[in-house]
């Protein structure tokens, strides 16, 4: 599990690469990152269910990324997106399309519908977030 | 002050950030916030995913309006930021709108990291992401070959000028053939699964689609659905390649170990 979750840290922060993250944030993205996927692995182990997994990760990636984009006075965006990472369904998706090669129908719309419930929690977390971060706030 | 010049510079600010990346309503405001500050009447932006428009007018003045086309994006969180930066000192006095439009056409040709660099990036993200998922050293090693494959076949297809969806299909159909193949020979009992899935990750929409979550339930939702319809076909093609890779594979070899 700690092997992972330093995976995450890296992975993350190759991300930033990639995304063009400012300099600075870099690593504090990828401290957001380790923590989600620890609270995702966490949470999959206790529970068993990898949507629960995904919305409790994403949950803590948005509500660290709004505090810190407040204190450092940064787009939201900077931080949710490289944090959100780790918890997108890439694996769901795989399985789905492995299993349609593989002649398997039942398994492959297993892992379809599996694939939407991941986006939708982690949309349901990020919704939440920021419609609490919101309240109050003048337009 | 300069009205003509000030419209120019929100509409140029609104450019960047929505050609980078940025939720609608972050691009809306920033328009907003700077035509503003010539405290005229009216002042409105509307922002679609493809394109701007700005106004602004007065009985003191003649209207500006200013429509600009939006073409090619590629996420660049750092000139969000850097617009971002920019906006707010313009609209706490701190800057002059010259030195503001100046510092905006610096930022749009702005790059951090080289392309080198971005590779290196891509196949960091493989080789974590197998490590994140579970993979050994055997697996991450496969990862870094599958992912430097990745790169490659990323810049080919950027050079040859492949569009999206046919580029993210082709990738995917590498990144399944070139493990698959070394799972098969170079370095037999490596888990080609959680490889194919680390080495996909630089494909998968995940940046579109926070966005397109944020967008859709800000009620912008001609942008946000956009976005998401961009999100599912990326992941589409992503599924068509490594479906098509998996099955090629299948058939040549008469048989597929996972």
């Amino acid at each position: 599990m700690v092997v992972q979750t330093i995976g995450a840290f890296l992975a993350v922060i190759s991300f930033s690469l990639i995304l063009e993250l400012p300099k600075k944030h870099v690593i504090l993205a990828g401290g957001i990152g380790a923590a989600s996927w620890l609270v995702y692995l966490l949470v999959h182990a206790s529970s068993g269910s990898v949507i629960a997994a995904a919305f409790l990760s994403s949950l803590l990636v948005a509500l660290t990324s709004h505090i810190f984009a407040r204190i450092f006075k940064a787009p939201v965006t900077v931080f949710l997106v490289a944090g959100i990472l780790p918890s997108v369904p890439g694996t769901s998706i795989y399985r789905s399309v492995s299993y349609v090669i593989a002649n398997n129908p039942d398994l492959s719309s297993h892992y379809l519908v599996e694939t939407l419930q991941v986006s939708g929690a982690i949309a349901m977390a990020i919704f939440i977030m920021d419609s609490l971060f919101r309240l109050g706030q003048k337009r | 002050m300069n009205d003509k010049l000030l419209v120019e510079t929100a509409v140029l600010a609104g450019e960047i950030m929505l050609v980078s990346g940025a939720e609608i309503y972050r691009v809306e405001n920033t328009i907003d916030h700077i035509l503003r500050k010539a405290g005229r009447n009216t002042a409105e932006a509307i922002v679609f995913s493809t394109g701007i428009f700005a106004s602004l007018n007065d009985p003191a003045i003649e209207a500006i309006t200013v429509a600009r086309r939006v073409t090619g994006r590629s996420t660049n969180l750092n000139r969000v930021y850097l617009v971002n930066d920019v906006s707010r000192m313009l609209c706490e006095d701190r800057m002059t709108v010259e030195e503001a439009y100046v510092r905006l056409t610096d930022i749009r040709d702005s790059v951090q990291y080289g392309r080198r660099l971005k590779d290196i990036g891509v196949m960091g993200v493989a080789v974590f992401f197998t490590l994140l998922l579970g993979g050994g050293a055997r697996d991450c090693l496969a990862a870094a070959v599958t992912g430097i494959s990745l790169a490659t076949a990323m810049e080919v297809s950027a050079r040859i000028r492949l569009n999206d969806f046919c580029a993210n299909a082709f990738c995917a159909f590498l990144i399944a053939i070139a493990t698959l193949f070394m799972g098969q020979w170079l370095i037999p009992g490596i888990k080609s699964d959680i490889i194919i899935i680390g080495a996909i990750m630089p494909l998968v929409p995940g940046v579109i689609f926070t966005t397109a979550i944020r967008d859709t339930l800000n009620g912008d939702y001609a942008s946000g659905t956009a976005r998401i319809m961009e999100a599912v076909v990326i992941a589409l093609a992503v599924a068509a390649g490594v479906g098509a890779g998996m099955g090629l594979f299948q058939w040549l070899t008469g048989g597929l170990s996972w």
